[in-house]
């Protein structure tokens, strides 16, 4: 039980938090103004982290730089794809009455395109490099550098985040576009513009989170989609389309990872995430801080 | 008589020119590849080596059938890792695109799927990537392992291994795939036979992103060795937690993992001293030609080749290479010799009876100087074990 309060679990749950965090994010972003599933969102993230491996192997130049290129290419490549994939879907009447079956199937095929291109291209050989790998003590744990750094960043963007969507007037019209599409539009929010720059973002984030993830773990094809899974879970926990919801999501996912696991046995992990999910589910259908909708 | 020496002349040149087209044939090989799918990944050394070794035999002028050289040309479909899939496409490959000869698909679950094709067809074909202890229920004679890692065998060379380091308690750590559970169920009474005592047992799941708590649990109980059968994604996860937390047993197996290009990479010389398994290595000198692969394999695709299924695979190869120089292509005298002649490999030499290589022992290999070392059984070893150093 002692091992409950050591900072050794506390810095394992959080670096955790802030991984989930920062995938379900971007995830967040596009469902929740747009409707759309992103099940290509692990693959974006995917690609971030060839993107790191390939700079830090090529020039040297290690993820915590490259990241900033990857926010741009995975933005720009978000941007791209909207406007030429997902567009189409959300301006149909027809297709918009099923907008999240037509988007699942759209980006699943992007998910199956960008798997395999990225096989072909490079083969499915994992790929790692060594980077900020020194065990770092304080006070009574250690921990490598890297996860520190990967959680650092992953929590710095998070709150970001955070002040970006309650503080600026892009983020507060993209939450005006979640909340209230309707009421949005009609006072004069640029829904076309929202939903590109949301659709960026959300790439955007994904692509950074490729890249510091890459520090901790091998690079693959089909590194993607267990962070799909997850992240689809954090948002659901937290609340569809609910930003900071999402953040608490990834803080219960990784609390239940890491204390579920040291209180009970680690064959239970999957047992418990998905226990608590399904019992979350029961309890509060809307996520623990997405709101209730009232129909009148 | 000038119109019958023109006759027998243009005769005389039919047949040499017969002859040419015939030698000129390729040998039309097929096989089925995870190219896609759960093992897509781990394949990928499969199908390397299947085309380092079509060049190499190309280059030297073609397989060698019975006497009369022929360039290789293969014919594959993507199985997406379904052993359903895999099954339709051997049939395909015997049935319709009529290859001459066969080669593996990747892991347990396809050759045990495609065992029944091949028997009905009566079509030999040596097995590479596949390690279990159910392979030998197939029934011998149309398939064969070259492999000596299966999981009963292995797991006694590992605790008489720990024995020999003066290990009395150990802690265990289990992925719940399948490869890693029946090396776990075998180990267990081999511990217990070696009068070891196990004070940690953990299983864990496949997607498992942290494994602080667990490895928490193996430190407090404070065994003299650490056993973690993970597969290579979480065998970075077991190495980035057992660094934090401060497993310092001198005494770490990690089973699959460390004989990746990537583990190298990402570890360097933090991954000294760690046991793994593994019956192949470049350094052993009497294995001559073990050297040129790995060179040759690196040469060609510009990174190490794993050192469990890549040599395994060229094996395979190299044993369907020398079968069909003295048998041809008539898949009764084939399997005849596959059977039971002797084959020289790059992992020595090779006979099989029933469905096992018996001149290949099970071996456990250890990182030392960031290479990977043969260090059990003593007879085999290329390094001494040492203990593991304190983690960087």
């Amino acid at each position: 039980m002692a091992d409950l309060l050591s900072g050794q679990l506390l810095i394992a749950a959080l670096v955790l938090a802030g991984i989930y965090g920062l995938v379900a994010l971007g995830l967040n972003l596009i469902y929740g103004t747009m409707r759309l599933l992103n099940v290509a969102h692990g693959e974006i993230l995917m690609l971030g982290g060839y993107l790191a491996y390939w700079c830090f192997t090529l020039t040297g130049v290690g993820p915590v730089w490259s990241m900033f290129l990857a926010l741009v290419l995975a933005g720009a490549f978000g941007a791209a794809v909207y406007r030429t994939l997902c567009r189409r879907v959300l301006r149909s009447a027809r297709l918009i009455e099923q907008i999240e079956a037509n988007s699942l199937l759209v980006l699943f095929g992007v998910s199956i395109i960008l798997q395999n291109a990225i096989a072909l291209s490079f083969t499915a050989t994992a790929r790692a490099y060594p980077y900020l790998d020194d065990i770092v003590r304080i006070g009574a744990f250690q921990v490598t550098a890297d996860r520190l750094v990967v959680l650092g960043i992953g929590l710095a963007l998070c709150f970001a985040a955070i002040l970006f969507f309650r503080l600026s007037s892009t983020g507060l019209a993209i939450r005006a576009l979640i909340e209230q599409p309707d009421a949005a539009h009609l006072v004069g929010v640029d829904v076309e513009r929202m939903r590109t720059i949301a659709f960026a973002l959300g790439f955007a984030i994904a692509g950074v989170a490729g890249c510091l993830i890459s520090m901790i773990e091998q690079v693959s094809p089909f590194m993607g989609f267990p962070f799909t899974i997850a992240a689809f879970i954090v948002i659901i926990l937290g609340g569809l389309g609910n930003i900071a919801g999402g953040l608490a999501g990834a803080a219960v996912l990784a609390a239940i990872e890491v204390y579920g696991v040291a209180l009970t046995s680690a064959s239970m992990r999957s047992i418990l995430i998905y226990g608590v999910f399904i019992a979350i589910l029961v309890w509060r259908p809307q996520g623990l801080f997405g709101r209730r909708s009232v129909v009148r | 008589m000038l119109k019958r020496i023109f006759v027998a002349a243009a005769g005389a040149a039919a047949l040499v020119m017969a002859g040419a087209v015939q030698a000129a044939d390729p040998v039309k090989i097929g096989f089925s590849i995870s190219k896609t799918g759960l093992f897509a990944q781990a394949a990928t050394s499969q199908i390397q080596t299947y085309e380092l070794w079509r060049e190499q035999v190309n280059t030297e002028g073609g397989l060698d059938v019975a006497g009369t050289r022929r360039k290789i040309e293969f014919t594959f479909y993507d199985d997406q890792s379904n052993p359903g899939k895999a099954v339709q496409i051997y049939e395909k490959l015997i049935t319709d695109d009529k290859v001459d000869l066969l080669l593996a698909p990747w892991g347990t679950s396809l050759h045990l799927a495609i065992a029944g094709v091949i028997e009905r067809y009566k079509f030999p074909v040596i097995g590479n990537t596949a390690a279990s202890v159910q392979l030998r229920q197939l029934k011998a004679g149309y398939i064969w392992f070259p492999t000596s890692s299966f999981p009963d065998k292995q797991s006694v060379q590992i605790a008489k291994l720990l024995k020999s380091r003066g290990v009395a308690t150990a802690g265990l750590v289990t992925n719940q795939l399948p490869y890693t559970q029946e090396n776990k169920k075998f180990v267990l009474p081999a511990l217990k036979s070696q009068g070891i005592e196990l004070v940690v047992d953990e299983d864990y799941p496949p997607d498992v992103k942290d494994m602080t708590a667990v490895l928490t649990k193996v430190k407090n109980a404070k065994p003299d060795a650490v056993l973690a059968y993970t597969y290579p994604a979480d065998a970075v996860t077991y190495m980035n937690g057992a660094r934090e937390v401060g497993l310092d047993q001198k005494v770490q197996v990690v089973l699959l993992g460390p004989q990746y290009d990537f583990f190298g990479k990402i570890f360097g010389a933090a991954r000294n001293g760690i046991f793994t398994m593994g019956h192949w290595t470049p350094l052993r000198t009497d294995w001559p030609t073990a050297k040129a692969y790995y060179d040759a394999f690196k040469a060609r695709w510009k990174t190490e080749p794993d050192f469990l299924d890549a040599p395994l695979v060229y094996m395979s190869v190299e044993i369907l290479q020398q079968a069909v120089a003295k048998a041809g292509l008539d898949r009764a005298r084939l399997r005849q010799t596959i059977a039971s002649e002797t084959f020289a490999t790059i992992n020595g030499p090779a006979r099989f009876e029933g469905v096992e290589n018996v001149l290949l022992p099970a071996m456990i290999s250890q990182i030392q100087d960031q290479q990977q070392h043969i260090v059990w059984p003593p007879k085999e070893r290329t390094a001494e074990p040492i203990a593991k150093p304190a983690w960087k």
